[in-house]
């Protein structure tokens, strides 16, 4: 994860139980998943195992982990198994989440709705530093943003993309780089890889 | 007191705005002294101070009638400006409360109120005579209004206003009318915590400006509201200098010399001031802003001279934060020609009653 001095940016952690927890729902982006780290997850989540659920998501099929595993194909899996679990979940649940920062936020976002409060959500970053980024001019969001500077999907203009971070919309704002001079667009480097 | 509205100028296109000499005077200068850092420079908001523009809570002066329609233009355009999340509403009707009951008593030939009750459920009459506007509405009944009552009365208001929830020890931006605003937005900030919206900026974290500031803020009571002074630069007089609108605004800062500076490059002084509200314990936060050029502040020997030494002593970072990068060298030659190097005494006042010939005459 990448440090920032602007206090917008989130900080992220490692996933550990709460043992004050009733139910349990680990939520993982299976491109995150390195070698051992199921394992690892089962280990600490041992404490915790029969009260928790775990949704795979885009992971082959063939892994277990830890809890009752569900295998979901991807990411809108989850936001709509949200979207219908109104009833389910309540205060004393606990949410836990591993994935690039697009995916935590579009998770915790999901989450949020149905009611899971920040102090019932653990987010930990894995995997690429790619970047989900907000125009300010149209308001448009470009997934997948890698370069340090990236033309937006919605209007084309060239975005300088910066620290400043809104859980909101889960993106990092972007701003026009050449308004001041146009065309003249710095080298672009890949930043978030 | 008579105020001559200048209701047909710009702040955008032609840029026809321009200040009186008494509204020069009563210029709200921001640097006591040859040198400025951010410091947690918060004062109660009493109704005096070194300008007349403290003499009143909510100060309306010549610039009104043209504001409030650059507002409306551009809410026009993008109605985004104007954001309240749900649980705001009874903030809204705070806000509109505090500002009718302060203009129409601080401005009675302006404007009006007339109420049957305080409380929610009775009927209240609005009258602005500056925008000819005259309502009668349920106060406490959103449905009375032509829009929202934040939205409703921030339209007859000069300056931003931003309504921040106060809950677990924090403050949270939960709604906002901001046409006006130096470059941060909305749109992008709404939602945000005290120390998320005040992310970018540099230098004042590390110094812990922003958790002893917060930390006052939360302890703010009713009815003893407090203010500070804020600036940045803007090229031209214009109020739209939002991200949103970056790519209009941002190639005039291309565009500075050291011949035009005095026209072209502005001080943008925000009076910021925050207000407990009574029924929902919110914080109102309007972002008062006043702009003046090169040219109007030199007409004060002391104010030109002292701009001269606070921007060529600025921090680099808060040269490249604040935008000034790509023209200060031309607005510091142009202000290098205003100073002698004489002593200047601390303070902001003017120290002067009438001013300087305009240097364009």
């Amino acid at each position: 994860m990448m440090h920032s001095d602007i206090t917008s940016r989130p900080t992220y952690r490692a996933l550990e139980p709460d043992l004050a927890g009733s139910k349990h729902l680990l939520v993982i982006e299976g491109e995150t998943l390195l070698t051992g780290r199921l394992e690892a997850l089962t280990d600490t989540f041992a404490p915790v195992n029969d009260k928790l659920h775990t949704w795979l998501v885009g992971a082959p099929t063939a892994s277990s982990g830890p809890g009752k595993v569900w295998h979901l194909e991807k990411l809108v899996d989850v936001l709509d198994l949200f979207a219908c679990a109104t009833r389910d979940y309540g205060m004393g649940d606990r949410l836990y989440v591993q994935g690039t920062e697009p995916f935590l936020w579009s998770v915790t976002t999901a989450a949020s709705i149905i009611g899971f409060g920040p102090n019932q959500v653990q987010l930990h970053h894995a995997g690429s530093l790619r970047r989900r980024v907000w125009c300010t001019h149209c308001h448009t969001l470009t997934e997948n943003v890698t370069a340090s500077i990236v033309p937006c999907a919605g209007c084309g203009r060239h975005l300088l993309v910066r620290d400043h971070f809104s859980r909101r919309l889960g993106a990092f704002m972007g701003v026009m780089i050449d308004a001041e001079a146009p065309g003249a667009i710095p080298a672009i480097e890949e930043a978030f890889a | 007191m008579t105020i001559a509205f200048k209701p047909e100028e710009t702040f955008r296109g032609d840029y026809s705005y321009r200040n009186s000499d008494a509204a020069i005077l009563r210029f709200p200068f921001p640097f006591p002294e040859d040198k400025y850092m951010y410091s947690v420079n918060i004062e109660p908001h009493t109704r005096s101070g070194p300008s007349d523009i403290f003499l009143r809570p909510f100060d309306v002066d010549e610039h009104y009638i043209a504001e409030c329609r650059d507002r409306a233009i551009t809410l026009e355009r993008d109605p985004g400006r104007y954001q309240a999340l749900p649980h705001m509403m009874l903030a809204q009707w705070d806000t509109l409360e505090l500002l009718m009951e302060n203009l129409s008593a601080d401005y009675p030939a302006l404007f009006s109120l007339t109420k049957e009750g305080d409380d929610f459920g009775s009927r209240w009459t609005w009258i602005n005579r500056p925008l000819g506007i005259e309502q009668s509405f349920i106060f406490g009944d959103a449905d009375t209004l032509p829009c929202e009552p934040f939205e409703y009365i921030t339209r007859q208001a000069q300056g931003d206003f931003a309504i921040c929830d106060q809950r677990d020890d924090n403050l949270y931006m939960d709604a906002g009318m901001v046409t006006a605003q130096a470059d941060w937005s909305l749109e992008f900030d709404v939602g945000m915590s005290f120390m998320e919206w005040h992310g970018p900026v540099p230098l004042a974290h590390q110094a812990g400006v922003f958790e002893r500031a917060l930390k006052y803020l939360l302890m703010l009571r009713l009815g003893q509201p407090v203010r500070r002074l804020n600036w940045t630069m803007s090229i031209n007089p214009r109020l739209d200098t939002s991200p949103e609108t970056y790519p209009e605004w941002g190639p005039d800062r291309a565009s500075v010399t050291p011949d035009n500076a005095g026209d072209k490059v502005h001080l943008r002084v925000e009076l910021q001031t925050l207000w407990r509200l009574p029924r929902s314990n919110a914080i109102l936060f309007p972002i008062r802003c006043y702009l003046a050029s090169l040219d109007d502040l030199a007409r004060v020997p002391k104010w030109g001279k002292r701009l001269n030494r606070v921007l060529s002593t600025l921090p680099p970072q808060l040269v490249e934060y604040k935008g000034l990068t790509r023209y200060l060298p031309a607005a510091l030659e142009w202000l290098a020609k205003h100073d002698d190097g004489a002593e200047l005494p601390v303070g902001t006042e003017a120290g002067v009653t009438t001013l300087t010939p305009r240097v364009s005459d």
